[in-house]
Formats: structure tokens, C-alpha cells, sequence
């Protein structure tokens, strides 16, 4: 049969020009690289070499003799020096900014060779908080950084990726679609069905919407700052209640031009963990279904398989080879590798290229970034074209300009989507539901259009190129501000922030896909255009003022901002298009569209605040703000609240009682207490839209109204006149450490919230005309504890050893809901139990033809039930032998995890690096594993319940029940705890004196694998990360040049 | 820069202030536009009947009409299994969708005093509100009893709510549909307006309805009174009204284009309006077509088209479906039901066997040529020696035989050669008037009340009144239009899938599967062409030939005295009149005649006399409300919920 499997001609869009281009540097540079040996260098009496722990020379590490410490030199560009040492006792000490001071005896050597170690702590590093920046040191709330370089690390298509177990506090799901990225959760959820996604943050601008991950190439990202606890948010006010990303995009540094090229290329294949029937099991599985039902005979026979099978003569015929010897032997019957006609080896390649240079006027950078990345699922691709320019002016010492633009753009093919709720999600899934023993061509080559016979089981085989979802998403992030000194320590600033971003979508399906009748007579084309366009500005007024006396430290930050956002979107749909090629470019062909429609959406927001850090003696350290915001989509009267915030940080390691504790190298508690809020609700649900309904008289068309019509698949909720502000109060304890000379460093910080007047669409009685409304009603609470290590276990010469562990547990809590703690089960919310749980009755094997469970069967039977052996059996909760929904149903899980940690270790030896990164997410519930078993579509390998096959994992196959077993959702509960090595990096930096003979001024390259797969998970057939059964593997491989 | 002065534009209130400029709001409904405007809007619920798989599950299966087809998606309304419980989602979609729309008429009963002002269309808004909000009332008491009574619209959420008693319901629904009438005008404003006709026509059912056994618990007192009312009301639509039956039972479904003729058939007493306008359309469009068509497009020689239909094969009609008829003089059977399709894929035509071909050389060829007949169905009966498993092979068409030689008359399993996927189609709801073969937006009128069934529900309250012969004449009415008439070609056929001559989505050169043929001659075994009228043969000429028509069926079901035969000939004559109308399960609810019919001639349906004469309420609703501010305990949701469930 194989021969009828015709390879299908793959969609013609490759990589584009420009990538080409890239693809032969790249190639020349890993050409290169092969051609090069290691050199080192050597060195005479007092006399040695410093470097980092990559093995970098470090020139300009400032030199020392402790004793005297006005005598020092610098090393040279090699990293080279030579100092005279008093005695042979004398002490040297070597310090660099951002570097570990090291002090070493010189004991009698006259070679002393030295690394420095990355202060890892960067205490004197500078972190982005809300509206300015701060020591990191100086720090009094909960934040988790990810720096450039850890970014870097993976080859990540968006900033989700690369905060995925990097950052404690923070869980973010995988989605491997081309362009899509997961969702991302800070300290969990609070909100029942208020958006929980963090606010995002680019260069100061607070963004509309959370699309801009897609959109920002995470090549040009200096760092991300991720601010969880309330007294850090609480400055962004009633946007803050679910964290804040905030992002710095790249820019130049002074005295330093640069020039850098990174690139990447992954090579990808789709790995499934779910086995399908084969031939030979599926048609003993629909026997099976059909003797159930009592249509089939207990011994097989060619007759009663062809009034089962006999609906398609391609896939009778395969059947009919079973039968060739005069008796059934099922193994003769091939098998259709369906799934692998839809799939590809995937290639990704990703291009960077930046440069930046500065003096003390002016800094400037530039990027360009290229991706082009192609799905595992023929049809899926993305590219993405970026670039981030930014410009800093200080003509007088003044006042500061600059500006920042980042602009995309980016088109995905999303590929194959059914319009039909149960339909397939994607063409891989189409495939899986294909027929084992059917085939998908027939003997002219041509589509059989019903594998198998059955009218809907539609053959997908092609369909990439029937079912084009093309989105083009253009992307402009600007961020301007001007800075004035007023006088010493007083500053005014304006930022102001446009963000333009446009979507154009282009939906066109051929008259042969499976979504428009696969070419089935009367099949018809389908197309859609629309567009959504958005314009937001965002206009900060800040004055800063900053001052010391003594051993006080003050600063102020005052604020008014406001925000505007207007999106307009259209919407048209024409079906019967005269001809195909025109996808949805040519709408006017059809005399009438089908569809059309247009929108528009404004909000505006408004707030003041106010701030002060007050530091003592670099000791104790205060930073209190309060803000008040306005937002339009609330009712009047409810417009405007207030959120306040206070934190308290004490940096023990400063105080005398701590002096003499060496092996404390920095050590402060912090305690901090915040409100933030949370309008994330639509606009004008205050204000009773009504629904439009169109009737006919006769011919003519009348446009009428309701208030709420619950046919529509998003029914009107009933409008609240008195919607206010959804809050969290957040406390927060913490600690920063640093001990045994900085080899254990860390922060660890406890954490606990209380959630009310919690905004929720909630279910509420129809006899009220609607099915829904949004309301303030009720508490959630939510705890945690968010941990952060770095451990240096091992540092020498050559080789080091050190370990990143990010730990985050929590658990939210219903406290209340709209009647009190009376539990609301239409909508799931349960007091005292997880925000997102599972509800249902309780999985209890299935019934056997035991006297035993005959006799029970018997006493439930006589109460309704048709219970038989091979039914699932459910607990019977209140034991009165009657299942029923008031009595017997419970919690079944929850979706939130109830911790992740992500564990990444890194060794070096000489010039080589190599890493892996192992994510978990633990205790969370999937729902997956319920099955129909009708016998009519295609079938998991599962041990379903037969006369002969007394199991007790899945119920009897039985062809008349549609829907399976009354009790099949109650399998549908897993625990998708897992441990996933997530990627193993290997890397090679080029000696310096080699690079630098080579003109350029560092080189690394990298191989990657990607994904080698899970460690452990208690479900074996799909994979828990990313909740269906198949997963991306691959390998990447890239350079990194600075020039 | 201009630093300082830089714009503070939100200082000022109206910075945040919404404008909703793309929807009005519930103040609309304040003005007499408004109003007028949320009749129309009202109006669109009238469509809810055709718009999904909510009303023919509910309605259709698990009687005696109409079992589970090739596609068991909705089985268990059917089988009446054990998942046919609170949680199914129609009864939810049902609850939720009635209830919106009593809201709706709660809003204009409540505004129209105080908003309407003196306009002329005053009472007419008043009078189709109280229609709404008793036609949906009466919906809901049908299938699930006592509901809640909710009689004015909410502005805020409400949660306390409790059933009502089966009672008070009914005298609600009573009351609205009685002001209804005495408001609504005689002559529509406009097609498919509600007339008071419309109001008349359903108080009478109304009151029929609350006369019947389900309701002998406690109608005593108004039984007597409600038949002569439903007498009072049929009587007055028959007789003032300008309603008359169609002249042939065709006329009704006879359609060729959106908007045709048979849509204002004055036989029509209120039908849910659809049209060919996609932009306005709605989410689903008379959705009817797809559920009754049996498989054709997989059968050599056979594909899908927009004659034919989309067949989703939910229905599949009963061996009682085709008895109950005589279909040999009523026309009604071959009118309403399909049984013949044309080749329209001639070059998948299946080719003659060796020894079967009606000569040797045709053995290979083709069986039949594109627009030949590729399909009958035999609609035979149990005693027929001519067809057999072997012989039918000798047939050009793919060939379907209710019974074979030597096989035993059954009502309680698949006979012949039909099976789960082949069966002889209800074609009522046929419609070629659709966008493409896959399109499920129907474009034909649903059907909501008929002049007919006004004859048969103030024939069904005579009888219960005990006046057998002055039900006689309404029954005689119905029956007579039901025969042939002198001349007419018995063998010819159509349905609502001859609109395709009209659609312009239709290719009118290529071959379709619509046939104007059916089996008629070969199937009633006549070999000579009958030109006769036949309603001699239907009309009664007395009472005792009531009892005597149906006779088989009578001790089938264990019906014994003449009331009991009564009501189960009515039944009888309610299915070949109204076959697969979505009134069916109602019926034989309120006559309690579900249990012994559905069991006795469906093949697969169930039902438990303790607890499936009525729904289960949604889980939703039990879930949803409080009692003195708390939830229901278990024991509370079972008390409010009906038995067995």
C-alpha cells in the first residue's frame, strides 16, 4: 500500500533573500573556528595573567600592594602585568568594577596568574525599578532579574521563553506554535476571570497589551526586571496587581564602540509520546465496539467486517489483505503513517547584528534582527524582522534627549485551525484522527477526500496549502523623554510613549480543505480580512529630587501620567469566491459579502504619585510611594482609587555587630506591604450594551435589539453600575545573602496576599434574561515562597562549577465569593479551595463480571443506573447506591502548579563551556484521558474493558454511545507533575589573542540541544509541559561575534 | 521642550469619561423606537425552535416518529440513558435561551405603559409580549413542569429563585396568551407578525394541553372548562380567521426560493422568519435540513449537492412512520417523505455482476447514467414476496427494501436492508436554496402553527369532551385535503431541494441528486397508473370508523376503551399531519402515552414512566440559586429537581 503514499509538494515559502545571506556567514565563521588552535600565555617573577572565569584576559584590573596602597599598576591588554612586591609576605590585591576584589598573598612565587570572579551579586549594579532605577544594594522590594547574557543562553524566539525558569516567582507555559508564546503567571493567580498577565514595561512606556512579547526581539534586550511583590507594583498602582515585566531594550555604553553579530540555526523534528492503534488493533477495537452494541458476531468474519469497513473500497481493500489467507490475520493489513505526511524537519535561523558607540554627548545603538523560524507542522512559520534604534543627547550638562524605537515586523503563518470546536486544533491533530487502515490517495494519485468512508472523517493530507491563517502584525514602540536638572538634585523628566501596533489577518480556506467540505461536491472557498490597528500613548510628568546629609539619603519622585488607547478592527468574510488565487485580496468579487463588520474600543487612564526612599546610613532603607488612578472602563464614582505601599530593608552585613563575620558577605532583610489593583475588564461594561438581532418580514430586514441573547457563543452580561477597583494588599518578607566569600548567594522571600472585591464574570440564574455578569465580589487569598540560589561549588584555574536554582511554590486560595463563603459550582469556585480546580465525579475503575460487583451493580441498576460489567465506575460519595450530580460529584485537581524550579549548572574548563537547564513544574492537574470508544474514530492504544480482557483502566468500547461512557469525563483528571531537560549547551570561546589576530574582538560558538525530554512524568502519553501529546526537538548551533 | 506647560490633558473629569459610541445601551428600551426595536429583537427567539440540535432532540427523539440515525451524537434523548441528566447541555441552552426571552417581553410589558406613549402599534407591542412570555412559559412547563415565574425584568443580579407549581404556571401562561388576545390585531403589520389568530391558536393548545392525563393530578377543576375553550379558540381561528387549510398538503412544503409562495400559505398561523440575507443571518439560520436526511453521498454513483442536502442522519424514522400512514390513498406519506435520488456522479456508478446484468454484455457497464434513478427506497410492507437479499442485485439503482421475503413485520428494529444510515428521509425541511452543499444556514421559514393542527386540537377536545361525532367533521377536514385528488400523478414528487433550480450557487448544467419521482406504484406493488380521488377512502363516514382505522395500533399500545383508542387515533393522525413538526414528544407527554409508544415502536428509546415524562432542570440553574441567601444543600437541589434525576 505504501506506494499510494505520495510524498505532498511542501509550501514554497523558505528562507527569504537576507536569510540566505546569513546562512553562508555563518557557515564561513564555523569554518573558521575549525581552523584554530588554543594558544596561552606565560608570564615572569611577579609577574602573571588575570582573566575572567570565562578565560578572557582582563585588561585594566587595577593592582595593588595592600600594605601600600598608594603603589599600584593596571594590566595590559592581554591581561598581563608586572607589579614589585615589597617582601615575599606582601599581599597584593586586584579589583575591577563588577568583579570580586581579590587579595593574594604573594609567598615566595614570582608567577602569580589570577581569575576574577563576576561579582555575582552586583551590588553596585544598577536595577530598574518602577519610574527610575536603584542599586541593586539599596533594593527594599521582591524583583528577579534576567540579564542579556542569560537570554542569550537559549536561542528564544520571544521573552517568555527566555524568562521560563530563569526568574523564582514566575510560571510560564510552553506553546511551540511559530509566533505564539505561553502564558506567564506572577506569584500565580488572583483573579477568577480578570486578566492575571503582568503588566509590561518597555523603556519606562507601561504597554497596552501583553502582544508586545512577540513583537520585541529578545536580541536587543539589556535586561528584564520583574517586580513581584506589592510594595514594587504598588507604583504602577491599579495596574500592578499581577506583577510587572519591565524591559530595557539595549543601548550603548560611554567610551565603547562595538559592533556584534549573533547568529543561530535550529534544526527541529516533532517527537509524539501518544501511540495510536494500529490497523490491526483499531479493527479488532470497532469489532469490539460493534459487539457491544450486539452488531458484530464473537468470531470475525470477511462479511460482517465489510458492513463495518466496507464504506471506502481504497480501505476495504487494505483490510480485505487480512482476509487473503481465507482466515483474519490483522497484522497483513498495513498500517497509514498518517502523521508523518504533515510533518518536517524544521529549520529556524535567527540574525542579529548591532552596533553602538558613545562619548560623553552622545550614545548611540542600533540592531537589526532577522528570525525566520518554520513550525514542525507543515503549514506554521514565522519571521520576524526588528530593529531597536535609540539615541541619548547630552548637549549641555543640563539637560539629557533621547529617544528609542523599536520596531517589528512579523508575519506568521499560523497554520491549519478547525473552525469547528470539536475539530481538530491543528493538522497534526487532524492526522491523528485519521483511520490506521485507511489510505489518503487513491490509485490516480488524487485525494481521497473520506479516508475510510466515514462523512466526517475529513483526509487532512494537504491541507497546509488549502488553510492559510496569515497574520502580519507592524509594531511601533517608541519611548521619548527630556530631562532638565533644575538644580542640584532636582530633575524634571517627560517620557511619553506611543505604541502603534497593526494586525492584518488574512484568513483563506480552498474549497478542498478540510474546514470548507475537503472538496467534497459543493465544497466552497472561504476568506476573511481584518484588521485591528491600536494606538495608545502613555505621557509621564516626573520630578525627581535626590539629596544627602549626614548619613541620610533622600529621594523623591512625584508623577502624573496618562494613557490613552483607541483600536479600531473591521472584519469581512466572503465565501464562493470566483477564483482562488485571489485569497482575501479581491473580496469585491462576490456580489455580497457574508460577513463584515467594524469596531472601535477606547479607554483612558489617569494617575498621580508620589514616592520617597529615605536611606540611613547605607543601613536601613525606607521606600514608601502612593498612587491614585482613574480608569475609564469602571462606573462613575468608582473611577478613581488609591493604592499605597511601604518597605523597610536593613543591610545586617553593614552593621558592626556583623564585621567580624567573614563568611557573611552581605546579608538584608527586607519587609515590604503594598495595594495594587486590578480594571482589567473590558471597556463599557459598566454601560448595558444591548445586543443587536436582525429579523425578516417577509424579504425585508429589520434591525431590532435585546438585552442579552443566549444563543450567541458570548452572551451581553448584565451591565454593574457600581464596578470599582479589583485589590491586593501584598506582604512581603525577605532576605538577600551572600556568604562563604560569595560562593552561596541568594534571596529568598516569603510572601502573602489577600485579593477582594475580585471582578468576576460570573454565572448567574437566566431568569434574570442574562447568563452572566461582571461583578466585585469576594477574596482569594495567596501564599508563597519565592527562592533564589547561585552556588559557586567549584572555581579553579581552569575549571568552574556553578549552579542557578530558581525555586516558587504557591498556592492561591478562594477565601469568599459574591454570597460569602458559599461556594459557587456553576462557575467552579470553590471557598477554601484553588481558583482553577476540576469538578467532577470521582474515577473508580470500571465494573467487572464479578459476583462481587454484580450484586452492587444490581443495587444502583434498581435506582435508574445501567450499569454493566465494562462501565466505568465512579464513587458513590453519600453511599445511597444513586449517582447523582448534588451528592456524588468533588474536586478532582487544580491547573495551577504547586511549585516550578528551574536548575541550571554550568562548568567551564579553559575556553569551553558547557550547561544544561532541567525545568519542573509539580503537582497540577491535566485533563486529558478520557476517551469516547465508540469505534468510530481513531483511537489512542489504550487497555479498554472486553469480556476476554477484564481491565480496569478504560471502560467496553460500545458503538451506540456517541458519547462514551456516562462517567467518561471522570478520567479525565492526571497529575501533570514532570521534570523536563529542557536544553544541553556546549561553547567555545576563541582565545582572545586569536580573535583579536582575526580583527574581531571575541567569538564564542555554540551547539544546543534543545528539548532532549522529559526526566519524569506521571502521564505517558502526552507531554504535561505543554499539555498535548507531542513535543519539538532539536539541535541549534550559532556564533557570537563582537567586533 | 516644552517642559513645563506640557500637557496635563487629564486633570479634567471628562478625560475618562466612556463614550460608547459602536452600541446603544439598555436606556434605548425607554423610547418608543427602542421598544419597537426589542419586539423585532424578540422576534429572532422565534427562530430558536430551527437553530440548533436543541428543539428536534428535544422534541423528535425518544418517540415513536423518529430514532437514533447514523450519527448518535444526541443518542441519549433518544435511549433516554443515563446521561440524559441536569448536566446535558440542551436542557441548560433550553432554560437559558427561554428565559431571555420572557425577560425580553418582561421589559416591554413593563415599559409600553410607561414609554409608549399613544402610538398606534401600543397594544400590539403589549399584545406580542404577553405572547412571548406565554408561548415560552408554555414551552417550559411542557418539558419540565413547574418553573420559577418570573414576571417582571431584573435590573440587578437576582439569585433567590423557586419553582412554581405546575398550576400556576399554566394559569400564566393562560392569562398572557388571553391578553395576548384580546390585543394583538387581526391583520400583521408586516409577514410573520403574531396575530391574535396566532394567540387563539396556542390558547387552545393551551388549554388542551392542561386538560390532558399528565395533569390529572390536579385539572379536575378547569378540565371541563379548558376543553370547551380549546373548542372556543380552534373554533374562532377556523371560523373568523382568514386562515384556511392548503388546498394540497404539497403547498406547504413545496419551495423553490427564499421567501416563496408556501411561506404565506394562509394555512400558516405564525412561522419563524428566515431569509437569503447572509449578513444578517444570525449564528445559525434554520438549521431542520440537516438533521431527517438519511446517507446518499457515500453510495456509488452518489455525491452530496445542495438538493440533496447535508445529512447530519440524526433521525431516522420509525417502521411506525411509515404505518401509521395509508399509503396507498394518503397523499401525505410520499409528501413528506423521500424515497427516490438521480445519479449525480455517474462515474462512480456501481457496474452490472455477472448473471444479474439484464444482458451479458452489459456485465461491467454501468449500472445507471447521470440523472437516472440511482437510489429508491421500497417502502414496502412485511408479506411481500418480491424482494430478496440476492434478487435486488438484479436493480439498476442501489436498491432499499423495508421488508424482504419471508420477513416478520417489526416496530422495534431496522427491517429489510435499511440500516442505521439508510432509511426513507423525512424531506419536509429540505431546502435548496442554501449558500453550498455544506452551508448549514437554512433559508426556509419554521413553521410554529398551522391551521391543520387547529382542526386536530379542537377535534382531540371534543373527544374528550365524550362528543366523538362532532369531532368527526374537524377530522374529516384534515383527512380530505390529505387524499389524492382526481388526476393527480401519484408518482410524482418534490421537496424543498428544488430550490436549487432558482440558486445560483447550483450549477443547473451539472447532474444533482434531486429526483421528482417516487416509489409510490413499486412500492404499493400497483402496476397500473391510479387516477381516482381517494378521499372516500379517508373521509369518515362515522364515528366507528374511527375505531376501525387504526385498529392494528389500538391493541398494540393496549388501548381498550373508546377514549383511550381516541386519543391514540388523534396521536395517530397528529404524526401523519404533523410528522417530525418538533411537536411529537410534548404530545405524548401530556397524553402519557410517551412510555408505551416510544417503547413500543422505537427500537432503542427507554423512557422510565417514573421520571421521563419530564426533563431533568439544569444543573445550572440548581447550582446557581440560593434559598434565604444560602446555596441548596444536596437534599434541597433533589427536592427542587424532578424525580429520578
Amino acid at each position: 500500500m505504501n506506494k499510494k503514499l505520495r510524498e505532498v509538494p511542501q509550501t514554497s515559502r523558505r528562507a527569504s533573500f537576507g536569510g540566505r545571506f546569513f546562512r553562508l556567514v555563518l557557515l564561513g565563521m564555523v569554518f573558521l573556528w575549525g581552523a584554530l588552535g588554543s594558544l596561552e600565555a606565560q608570564g615572569r617573577a611577579i609577574s602573571g595573567t588575570v582573566t575572567d572565569t570565562q578565560g578572557f584576559p582582563m585588561p585594566g584590573v587595577n593592582i595593588t600592594v595592600k600594605e601600600s596602597p598608594g603603589v599600584g599598576v593596571i594590566t595590559d591588554i592581554d591581561g598581563k602585568y608586572q607589579i614589585t612586591a615589597p617582601n615575599d609576605n606582601a599581599v597584593l590585591v586586584y579589583s575591577f568594577i563588577g568583579f570580586q576584589v581579590e587579595e593574594i598573598s604573594v609567598s615566595g612565587r614570582s608567577v602569580i596568574d589570577v581569575i576574577l570572579m563576576e561579582d555575582m551579586l552586583g551590588l553596585e549594579e544598577v536595577v530598574v525599578v518602577g519610574y527610575g532605577v536603584q542599586r541593586r544594594s539599596d533594593l527594599t522590594g521582591a524583583l528577579s532579574s534576567v540579564s542579556s547574557e542569560e537570554i542569550q543562553r537559549m536561542p528564544v524566539a520571544n521573552m517568555a521563553q527566555a524568562i521560563q525558569g530563569r526568574a523564582s516567582g514566575i510560571d510560564i507555559t510552553s506553546n511551540e506554535r511559530p509566533g505564539e508564546s505561553g502564558t506567564i503567571r506572577i506569584r500565580g493567580q488572583r483573579s477568577l476571570t480578570a486578566s492575571s498577565d503582568p503588566l509590561y514595561v518597555v523603556d519606562g512606556i507601561p504597554l497596552a497589551s501583553k502582544d508586545a512579547i512577540n513583537n520585541i526581539n529578545p536580541a536587543d534586550i539589556e535586561s528584564i526586571d520583574i517586580l513581584k511583590d506589592a510594595s514594587s507594583t504598588a507604583i504602577y498602582g491599579s495596574r500592578g496587581a499581577n506583577g510587572v515585566i519591565l524591559v530595557t531594550t539595549k543601548r550603548a555604553k560611554k567610551d565603547a564602540l562595538s559592533m556584534n553579530y549573533r547568529g543561530t540555526l535550529t534544526i527541529e523534528k516533532m517527537y509524539d509520546r501518544m501511540e495510536m492503534m494500529n490497523s490491526a488493533d483499531y479493527i479488532e477495537f470497532r469489532r469490539d465496539a460493534y459487539r457491544t452494541a450486539g452488531s458484530y458476531p464473537d468470531v470475525p468474519t470477511r462479511d460482517a467486517d465489510l458492513a463495518i469497513f466496507g464504506m471506502d473500497d481504497y480501505a476495504w481493500a487494505n483490510i480485505e489483505q487480512g482476509w487473503a489467507g481465507g482466515s483474519w490475520d490483522g497484522s497483513r493489513v498495513s498500517t497509514t503513517d498518517w502523521t508523518d505526511m504533515v510533518t518536517r524537519t524544521a529549520l529556524t535561523q535567527e540574525h542579529n547584528l548591532s552596533v553602538s558607540g558613545g562619548s560623553d554627548n552622545v550614545l548611540a545603538y542600533g540592531s537589526f534582527g532577522y528570525l525566520n523560524q518554520e513550525g514542525t507542522q507543515l503549514g506554521q512559520e514565522f519571521e520576524r524582522f526588528s530593529t531597536n534604534l535609540n539615541v541619548e543627547v547630552t548637549p549641555v550638562d543640563w539637560f539629557k534627549y533621547g529617544a528609542s524605537v523599536n520596531a517589528s515586523s512579523s508575519m506568521q503563518e499560523y497554520g491549519f485551525d478547525s473552525t469547528s470546536p470539536s475539530g481538530a486544533r491543528s493538522l497534526y491533530a487532524a492526522a491523528l484522527g485519521m483511520l490506521p487502515y485507511a489510505v489518503p490517495f487513491d490509485d490516480n494519485g488524487d485525494r481521497i477526500n473520506l479516508p475510510g468512508g466515514d462523512v466526517n472523517i475529513l483526509n487532512p493530507i494537504g491541507d497546509e496549502k488549502y488553510s492559510i491563517d496569515e497574520r502580519k502584525t507592524y509594531r511601533l514602540l517608541g519611548s521619548l523623554f527630556a530631562e532638565v536638572n533644575l538644580m542640584e538634585g532636582l530633575r524634571y523628566r517627560m517620557n511619553f510613549g506611543p505604541d502603534y501596533y497593526q494586525r492584518n489577518r488574512g484568513i483563506y480556506r480552498d474549497a478542498m480543505s478540510m474546514n470548507r467540505g475537503g472538496g467534497e461536491p459543493g465544497s466552497t472557498n472561504y476568506a476573511q480580512y481584518s484588521t485591528d490597528s491600536r494606538f495608545s500613548w502613555t505621557l509621564d510628568n516626573l520630578v525627581y529630587y535626590n539629596t544627602s546629609f549626614d548619613q541620610h539619603n533622600l529621594g523623591l519622585t512625584f508623577l502624573q501620567t496618562a494613557t490613552s488607547n483607541r483600536t479600531e478592527t473591521s472584519q469581512m468574510t466572503a465565501e464562493n469566491l470566483p477564483w482562488n488565487a485571489q485569497k482575501w485580496h479581491q473580496l469585491n468579487s462576490v456580489s455580497a459579502l457574508s460577513g463584515f463588520g467594524t469596531n472601535l474600543v477606547e479607554t483612558t487612564m489617569t494617575s498621580y504619585m508620589g514616592r520617597v526612599n529615605y536611606g540611613f546610613a547605607d543601613k536601613y532603607l525606607l521606600t514608601a510611594s502612593a498612587r491614585w488612578d482613574g480608569a475609564s472602563q469602571l462606573a462613575e464614582g468608582n473611577k478613581w482609587d488609591f493604592f499605597p505601599s511601604a518597605a523597610l530593608a536593613w543591610r545586617l552585613e553593614q552593621e558592626d555587630f556583623l564585621a567580624g563575620v567573614h563568611w557573611v558577605n552581605q546579608l538584608k532583610a527586607r519587609v515590604g506591604v503594598g495595594t495594587t489593583g486590578n480594571s482589567a475588564i473590558g471597556a463599557y461594561q459598566t454601560l448595558g450594551a444591548i445586543t443587536q438581532l436582525y429579523y425578516t418580514w417577509g424579504e425585508s430586514v429589520d434591525g431590532g435589539y435585546v438585552s442579552s441573547d443566549a444563543s450567541l457563543a458570548t452572551p451581553n452580561p448584565m451591565a454593574n453600575q457600581d464596578l470599582g477597583w479589583e485589590k491586593t494588599t501584598q506582604w512581603n518578607l525577605g532576605v538577600d545573602f551572600s556568604f562563604l566569600n560569595s560562593t552561596i548567594n541568594g534571596s529568598l522571600d516569603v510572601y502573602t496576599s489577600r485579593t477582594s472585591d475580585l471582578l468576576m464574570r460570573m454565572g448567574i440564574p437566566a431568569l434574570t434574561g442574562y447568563t452572566t455578569t461582571f461583578a466585585n465580589v469576594g477574596e482569594t487569598s495567596n501564599k508563597g515562597i519565592d527562592l533564589n540560589l547561585n552556588t559557586y561549588n567549584f572555581r579553579g584555574r581552569d575549571f568552574s562549577w556553578t549552579t542557578d536554582l530558581v525555586f516558587s511554590a504557591n498556592r492561591d486560595k478562594i477565601e469568599e465569593l459574591s454570597m460569602g463563603k458559599v461556594d459557587d459550582i456553576n462557575n467552579l469556585w470553590f471557598i477554601g479551595e484553588r481558583l482553577a480546580v476540576g469538578y467532577d465525579y470521582l474515577f473508580d475503575g470500571i465494573w467487572q463480571d464479578t459476583p462481587e460487583d454484580l450484586a452492587e451493580m444490581a443495587k444502583f441498576n434498581a435506582n435508574g443506573h445501567a450499569f454493566q460489567p465494562g462501565s466505568i465506575r465512579v464513587k458513590d460519595l453519600d453511599g445511597d447506591y444513586q449517582i447523582d450530580p448534588d451528592n456524588d460529584r468533588g474536586i478532582v485537581g487544580h491547573s495551577a502548579p504547586s511549585w516550578t524550579a528551574g536548575l541550571t549548572n554550568t562548568f567551564t574548563y579553559k575556553n569551553w563551556d558547557f550547561s544544561f537547564f532541567i525545568y519542573s513544574r509539580w503537582n497540577f492537574m491535566v485533563e486529558t484521558g478520557a476517551e469516547r470508544l465508540q469505534g468510530r474514530f481513531a483511537q489512542r492504544k489504550v487497555n479498554y474493558w472486553t469480556p476476554d480482557n477484564p481491565s480496569t483502566e478504560y471502560p467496553r468500547p460500545n458503538y451506540n454511545n456517541f458519547d462514551g461512557d456516562v462517567y467518561r469525563t471522570s478520567m479525565n483528571y492526571q497529575d501533570g507533575s514532570f521534570i523536563k531537560l529542557r536544553n544541553v549547551s556546549l561553547g567555545y570561546n576563541l582565545p582572545a589573542n586569536v580573535a583579536s589576530r582575526l580583527g574581531i574582538s571575541n567569538m564564542k560558538v555554540f551547539g544546543q540541544l534543545m528539548n532532549p525530554g522529559l526526566l519524569y512524568s506521571k502521564i505517558d502519553w502526552i507531554d504535561p509541559d505543554l499539555g498535548g501529546s507531542t513535543f519539538n526537538r532539536g539541535v541549534v548551533f550559532g556564533v557570537n561575534i563582537g567586533f | 521642550m516644552v517642559a513645563g506647560t506640557s500637557i496635563l490633558p487629564s486633570c479634567s473629569d471628562s478625560f475618562l469619561e466612556e463614550d460608547m459610541v459602536t452600541s446603544l445601551s439598555t436606556q434605548h428600551f425607554t423610547t418608543a423606537e427602542g421598544l419597537d426595536e426589542l419586539s423585532t429583537g424578540m422576534y429572532q427567539h422565534l427562530r430558536f425552535q430551527f437553530n440548533y440540535e436543541w428543539a428536534y432532540s428535544m422534541t423528535q427523539y425518544g418517540t415513536d416518529e423518529f430514532s437514533t440515525g447514523g450519527d448518535r451524537t444526541w443518542a441519549l434523548w433518544n435511549t433516554y440513558q443515563a446521561d440524559l441528566n441536569s448536566e446535558t447541555w440542551h436542557v441548560g441552552d433550553w432554560w437559558n435561551n427561554i428565559y431571555g426571552n420572557i425577560n425580553s417581553a418582561n421589559i416591554m410589558i413593563a415599559n409600553v405603559p410607561r414609554y409608549y406613549g399613544d402610538l398606534p402599534a401600543r397594544d400590539t407591542r403589549l399584545g406580542e409580549a404577553h405572547f412571548m412570555r406565554a408561548y415560552n412559559y408554555f414551552r417550559l412547563v411542557r418539558q419540565f413542569g413547574g418553573v420559577p415565574l418570573k414576571l417582571n425584568p431584573s435590573n440587578s443580579v437576582e439569585l433567590e429563585f423557586r419553582r412554581n407549581s405546575e398550576e400556576e404556571v399554566f394559569e400564566q401562561v393562560i392569562a398572557d396568551f388571553n391578553k395576548a388576545w384580546e390585543l394583538l390585531p387581526a391583520a400583521p403589520e408586516q409577514t410573520g407578525r403574531i396575530t391574535k389568530w396566532a394567540a387563539a391558536h396556542f390558547l387552545a393548545k393551551a388549554y388542551l394541553t392542561r386538560a390532558s392525563e399528565l395533569y390529572e393530578g390536579w385539572n379536575g377543576a378547569t378540565k371541563q372548562a379548558d376543553l370547551e375553550n380549546a373548542v372556543l379558540f380552534a373554533d374562532r381561528v377556523i371560523n373568523e380567521s382568514p386562515h384556511t387549510l392548503a388546498d394540497d398538503f404539497r403547498d406547504l412544503w413545496h419551495y423553490t426560493k427564499p421567501n416563496d409562495v408556501n411561506e404565506t400559505n394562509p394555512e400558516i398561523i405564525l412561522a419563524a422568519q428566515f431569509s437569503d440575507n447572509t449578513a444578517t443571518q444570525g449564528r445559525f439560520g434554520n438549521q431542520i435540513h440537516l438533521y431527517y436526511p438519511s446517507v446518499y453521498q457515500n453510495l456509488p454513483g452518489m455525491q452530496r449537492d445542495i438538493p440533496g442536502g447535508r445529512e447530519f442522519q440524526r433521525l431516522r424514522s420509525t417502521n411506525y412512520a411509515m404505518d401509521v400512514y395509508d399509503r396507498v390513498n394518503d397523499s401525505r406519506f410520499w409528501k413528506s417523505f423521500k424515497t427516490v435520488y438521480s445519479s449525480n456522479r455517474p462515474g462512480t456508478a456501481p457496474v452490472w455482476e455477472e448473471g444479474y446484468a439484464p444482458s451479458p454484455e452489459l456485465v461491467g457497464e454501468p449500472r445507471f447514467a447521470g440523472g437516472e434513478v440511482a437510489i429508491k427506497y421500497i417502502v414496502n410492507n412485511a408479506g411481500d414476496n418480491r424482494y430478496t437479499q440476492d434478487n435486488i442485485k438484479f436493480e439498476a439503482p442501489h436498491t432499499f427494501v423495508r421488508y424482504f421475503d419471508g420477513e416478520a413485520e417489526s416496530f422495534t428494529s431496522i427491517t429489510g436492508n435499511y440500516e442505521a444510515s439508510r432509511w426513507v428521509a423525512l424531506s419536509k425541511f429540505m431546502d435548496g436554496s442554501r449558500s453550498s452543499v455544506a452551508s448549514q444556514f437554512g433559508r426556509r421559514d419554521g413553521i410554529l402553527a398551522r391551521l391543520a393542527e387547529t382542526y386536530l386540537i379542537a377535534a382531540e377536545a371534543h373527544g374528550r369532551l365524550g362528543d366523538f361525532s362532532a369531532a368527526l367533521p374537524y377530522i374529516n377536514e384534515v383527512r380530505a385535503r390529505a387524499a389524492y385528488k382526481e388526476g393527480e400523478d401519484r408518482s410524482y414528487y418534490s421537496d424543498g431541494g428544488l430550490a436549487y433550480i432558482n440558486n445560483e450557487a447550483v450549477n443547473q448544467d451539472a447532474f444533482n441528486s434531486y429526483s421528482d419521482k417516487n416509489t409510490y406504484y413499486e412500492s404499493n406493488n400497483i402496476a397500473t397508473e391510479l387516477t381516482d380521488a381517494t378521499s372516500s377512502a379517508l373521509v369518515f363516514g362515522s364515528v366507528a370508523d374511527i375505531f376501525a382505522s387504526d385498529a392494528e395500533f389500538y391493541d398494540y399500545v393496549g388501548a381498550n376503551s373508546d377514549e383511550e383508542k381516541f386519543i391514540h387515533f388523534i396521536l395517530n393522525e397528529r404524526s401523519r399531519e404533523l410528522m417530525g413538526e418538533m411537536l411529537r414528544w410534548e404530545d405524548l407527554a401530556r397524553t402519557k402515552t410517551l412510555v408505551v409508544r416510544a417503547t413500543r415502536f422505537n427500537d432503542e428509546a427507554q423512557p422510565d414512566p417514573n421520571k421521563h415524562y419530564y426533563r431533568p432542570l439544569p444543573q445550572s440553574y440548581l447550582d446557581g440559586i440560593r434559598w434565604d441567601g444560602q446555596n441548596l444543600t444536596p437534599e434541597q437541589k433533589q427536592q427542587e429537581q424532578n424525580p429520578g434525576y
